[in-house]
C-alpha cells in the first residue's frame, strides 16, 4: 500500500513539473522579449558597432550555395569578420513548399526565427494581424537606413501587405513582362507591340507565318493567370485586384470576365500550341529560347536562363523584352510594371533586440552591393557597384526597372490560400475551353464567399 | 496449452502489448481527428470550437463532391484493372508461356519496384504533346491516326483515365505474381479431370479456377482497394491533380484543406470520410467471402 501511495505521488509530481515547465518557459521568454523590445528603439545607431554578443537564427528557402542563400551567408560572414566577432548565426533551410506550414507552426508556438523568408501578400498580412512580425519601418527609422532601400521595392511591399508601414525586407526586385524571340519576330515581320490591338495583330501574324505565337507554363498554372492579370490591370487599373479582394467590386465584374475570356480566346485560337496545360515553366522558357515559340510572359528571373549559353541558343541579343501593352494610358500607363520582391524577409517581433538591430544595419546597408558583386542582380537595395561590364540581359532588366514609375502585383497576390488555389486550378479548364471566362471568375467568387469573406 | 490459454493473465500478457501499440498508432489518431473535426482553423492559429459546422459544410462543398467522384471512378477502374489484368497475366504465365516465363514475369513485376515519382515522370513523357510528341502521340501519328493525337494528361476528358492506365501498369505485376503462386497450388489432377470431363478453356476457368482462386481474388481486391482509395502520390506526380481538379482525390483535397488553406478542422472531417469509405469498402468486399461459407 505504501508503495502505491509513493508511486502515485511521484506521478502527480512528474505531471505537475511537466506542466510547470511548459508554463514557466513561455512566460519567461515573453518577459525577456518585452524588455528587449523596448530597449532596441532607444539606442543611437549612428556610431560604431558595440560588438554585442549575439546569435541569430535564420530560416530560409535557399540552400547555402544558391541565390539568396549565398548572399545572406556572405553578409553574416562579412559582419562577423569585419564588424562584430561576437556575432554568430544558425542557417536553416526549408523547402519552399513547406515554408508557410513551418512558419504557421513556429508562430503558434511563439518560436519564430529571428529572420525568416516568407511570402508577401496575404500570408504576411496574417502574421502582421497576429502581431508576430517586427515593424521594419520603425527599425529602418532607428537605423536611419532608408537610403539603402530601393524606393520602388518599399512601395511594392507596403502595397502588398496593405499597410502604411513596412513589415518585411526585399530579397529581390523583379519586373515582369513579355520576352520575345527577335529572330521569329523578324521572320514574321512583326514589330514590338505597344497596345493590345497591336499585340493581337502580332499574334495573328506570327500564327499565319507558321510560328507558335506564345508559350506559357500551363501546368504550373501561375504563369497563365499572370496573362489574365496583365489584361485586367491594363483595362481596369493597377488596383483592380486589390478592389476585388476588398469586396469593392465582385470577381465576376464584366471587365475581369473579359480578361479571362481574352486568355481563353488565345488558347482557343491555338496560339499556345497543343496541350498547353501540360507545359511547365522551364519547357516554355526553353521553347522561347530555342525558337519554338515567339513570346513568353514571365519575370526578370528569366535572365538566369538567358545568360546561360547552354540554355539560350538565341544568343546574347536573341531575346528582347517589352512591357505589357497599353489599353488606355489614363487607366494604366506604359511605365507601370508588374513588379514584385520575390520571397521576402521578415523578422520575429519578440526576438528583435539591439544586437539584431546592429546586424540589420549592416545587412541593409550592404545587401545591394553584395548582390551586385556576387550574383549581378538587384535585390531591392541601392548599390554603388559599377554596372558597366554587366551582361546585356541583366542590363536590360536594370533599364526596365529604371523606367518604372509605378508597380502592381500579380493575380493572386491579395487572395487568401483557398481563393488563390482555386484561381490557379481553374485556369487549366479555362485554357482547355472546359470553362468560360464567366464560369472561371464565378468559381473564384464562390471560393471567396465560402472562405468567409 | 489449454491451461496456459485458460489463464487470463497469460492472455493479457500476449495481447496487451500489441493492443497498446495498436491503440497508440491507430485509435488515438482517429479519436484525435474526431476531436479536431469540431474546430475550425489550425491548432494555434484561429482555432475555434464550431461544433458540427464542419460536417454541415461538407454537404455544400462542391470541391469535396468532385474529389469524391474522382476517387470513386479511380478506385473502380484501377482495382478492376489491377486485379483483372493481374489474373490474366497469371493465367498467361501458367498456360501459355512455357519457355520465357521467368523473363516475362520479371519484366512485368519490374514497375512495382520503381518509385512513383519516376513512373510519373516516365508517363508524363509518354503522354507528352508539347514541345515534342511523346511516345504515344508519336506512335499514333506514325500509323496515320493523327486525329487521335491529343494532350492525354492536359484535358479533363482523358486525364483521369491516363492516370488509371499508369497505375494499373505499375501494380498488375504484383497481383500477377500472387495469382501465379495461387495457380501453382491448384493440383494438376483436378485440371486434368476437368478436361477429361470435357471442360473447355472457359469452362475450366469459370467452374474450376475461379472458385479455387476466390479467396485469393478477395484478398487482392482488398489490397488493391485499400491502395487505391488513398490515391495521392501517383496523381501528384503525373498531373498534380489537374487539369483543373480532374484528378484531385479526396486525400489530395484533405491535404490542401488542412495544410494549404490552414483549416485542419475541416481537413479532419474529410479524413474521417476517407476512413469510413475504407471501412465500408473492405466490409463490402469481405461480404463475398462470407457467402462462400453457407
Amino acid at each position: 500500500m505504501k508503495k502505491r501511495i509513493i508511486a502515485s505521488m511521484l506521478c502527480v509530481m512528474m505531471t505537475a513539473s511537466l506542466l510547470a515547465g511548459c508554463g514557466g518557459g513561455s512566460s519567461d521568454s515573453g518577459a525577456a522579449a518585452d524588455e528587449s523590445s523596448t530597449a532596441w528603439q532607444d539606442v543611437d545607431y549612428s556610431g560604431e558597432d558595440p560588438q554585442l554578443e549575439k546569435s541569430i537564427k535564420i530560416l530560409s528557402i535557399w540552400a547555402e550555395d544558391n541565390d539568396n542563400g549565398i548572399l545572406i551567408n556572405k553578409i553574416c560572414q562579412d559582419y562577423k569578420d569585419n564588424v562584430n566577432p561576437n556575432f554568430d548565426w544558425e542557417y536553416e533551410y526549408v523547402a519552399a513548399d513547406d515554408l508557410t506550414q513551418k512558419i504557421a507552426t513556429l508562430s503558434s508556438s511563439n518560436d519564430l526565427p529571428d529572420l525568416f523568408a516568407y511570402e508577401a501578400g496575404a500570408p504576411l498580412t496574417t502574421l502582421i494581424d497576429a502581431d508576430k512580425v517586427a515593424n521594419v519601418s520603425d527599425l529602418v527609422d532607428a537605423l536611419d537606413a532608408w537610403d539603402s532601400l530601393s524606393e520602388s521595392a518599399v512601395s511594392i511591399m507596403k502595397d502588398l501587405s496593405g499597410t502604411e508601414d513596412l513589415y518585411d525586407l526585399p530579397l529581390g526586385l523583379n519586373v515582369e513582362g513579355f520576352w520575345y524571340n527577335k529572330a521569329l519576330f523578324e521572320k514574321a515581320g512583326v514589330e514590338v507591340p505597344t497596345t493590345w490591338d497591336e499585340f493581337d495583330a502580332a499574334l495573328e501574324k506570327l500564327d499565319a507565318a507558321g510560328i507558335q505565337p506564345m508559350a506559357t507554363g500551363g501546368s504550373d498554372k501561375w504563369l497563365a493567370t499572370r496573362l489574365i492579370n496583365a489584361y485586367a490591370v491594363r483595362t481596369l487599373g493597377n488596383d483592380v485586384m486589390t478592389k476585388a479582394a476588398n469586396g469593392e467590386i465582385p470577381y465576376t465584374d464584366e471587365g475581369l470576365v473579359a480578361a479571362a475570356d481574352k486568355l481563353a480566346s488565345w488558347a482557343d485560337a491555338g496560339y499556345f500550341g497543343e496541350g498547353v496545360t501540360t507545359v511547365d515553366a522551364n519547357t516554355a522558357a526553353s521553347m522561347l529560347m530555342n525558337g519554338q515559340a515567339a513570346i513568353f510572359y514571365t519575370g526578370s528571373w528569366l535572365t538566369q536562363n538567358l545568360t546561360d549559353p547552354t540554355q539560350n541558343t538565341a544568343g546574347e541579343d536573341g531575346i528582347g523584352f517589352f512591357n505589357i501593352p497599353v489599353y488606355d494610358e489614363s487607366i494604366s500607363s506604359s511605365t507601370s510594371y508588374s513588379m514584385n520582391c520575390g520571397n521576402i524577409l521578415a523578422m520575429d517581433k519578440a526576438k528583435l533586440d539591439e544586437g539584431t538591430a546592429w546586424f540589420m544595419k549592416y545587412f541593409i546597408e550592404n545587401m545591394g552591393n553584395v548582390a551586385m558583386e556576387e550574383l549581378g542582380t538587384v535585390k531591392g537595395y541601392t548599390y554603388t557597384t559599377s554596372t558597366e561590364d554587366m551582361d546585356p540581359y541583366t542590363q536590360l532588366v536594370l533599364d526596365e526597372i529604371a523606367k518604372s514609375t509605378e508597380g502592381f502585383a500579380w493575380w493572386e497576390a491579395k487572395m487568401n490560400a483557398e481563393v488563390s488555389s482555386i484561381a490557379q486550378e481553374n485556369v487549366q479548364p479555362l485554357l482547355n475551353g472546359d470553362m468560360t471566362g464567366q464560369e472561371y471568375m464565378q468559381s473564384i467568387q464562390d471560393a471567396y464567399d465560402m472562405s468567409g469573406n | 496449452m489449454n491451461k496456459v490459454l485458460g489463464n487470463k493473465k497469460a492472455i493479457a500478457l500476449f495481447v496487451v502489448p500489441a493492443l497498446i501499440l495498436y491503440a497508440i498508432l491507430v485509435l488515438v489518431p482517429v479519436v484525435w481527428s474526431l476531436y479536431y473535426s469540431l474546430y475550425s482553423g489550425s491548432p494555434g492559429l484561429q482555432w475555434e470550437f464550431t461544433g458540427l459546422d464542419n460536417y454541415v459544410k461538407l454537404f455544400h462543398d462542391k470541391n469535396f463532391v468532385n474529389s469524391l467522384i474522382v476517387n470513386v471512378k479511380y478506385v473502380l477502374a484501377v482495382t478492376v484493372g489491377q486485379v483483372g489484368l493481374g489474373l490474366l497475366l497469371a493465367l498467361m504465365f501458367k498456360f501459355w508461356l512455357s519457355r520465357c516465363k521467368t523473363i516475362v514475369r520479371t519484366l512485368v513485376f519490374f514497375p512495382v519496384v520503381l518509385p512513383t515519382v519516376a513512373v510519373g515522370q516516365l508517363f508524363a513523357k509518354i503522354y507528352e504533346i508539347q514541345p515534342n510528341y511523346g511516345l504515344l502521340n508519336s506512335l499514333l501519328s506514325a500509323v496515320g491516326l493523327d486525329n487521335l493525337v491529343q494532350a492525354w494528361i492536359g484535358q479533363e476528358s482523358t486525364a483521369l483515365w491516363a492516370l488509371c492506365v499508369m497505375d494499373v501498369w505499375v501494380a498488375m505485376g504484383f497481383y500477377s505474381v500472387i495469382f501465379y503462386g495461387a495457380l501453382l497450388d491448384i493440383p494438376d489432377d483436378i485440371l486434368e479431370a476437368a478436361r477429361i470431363d470435357g471442360a473447355g478453356s472457359f469452362g475450366l476457368f469459370r467452374h474450376i479456377l475461379l472458385p479455387l482462386l476466390r479467396p485469393m481474388i478477395i484478398t487482392c481486391l482488398v489490397f488493391s482497394f485499400s491502395g487505391t482509395v488513398k490515391m495521392f502520390e501517383s496523381s501528384l506526380a503525373l498531373t498534380g491533380g489537374g487539369p483543373g481538379s480532374a484528378t484531385k482525390s479526396l486525400s489530395m483535397y484533405m491535404y490542401d484543406v488542412s495544410f494549404t488553406y490552414n483549416n485542419v478542422g475541416y481537413g479532419s472531417v474529410v479524413a474521417i470520410v476517407i476512413f469510413l469509405i475504407c471501412i465500408l469498402g473492405s466490409m463490402l468486399i469481405n461480404r463475398f467471402d462470407v457467402k462462400e461459407k453457407y
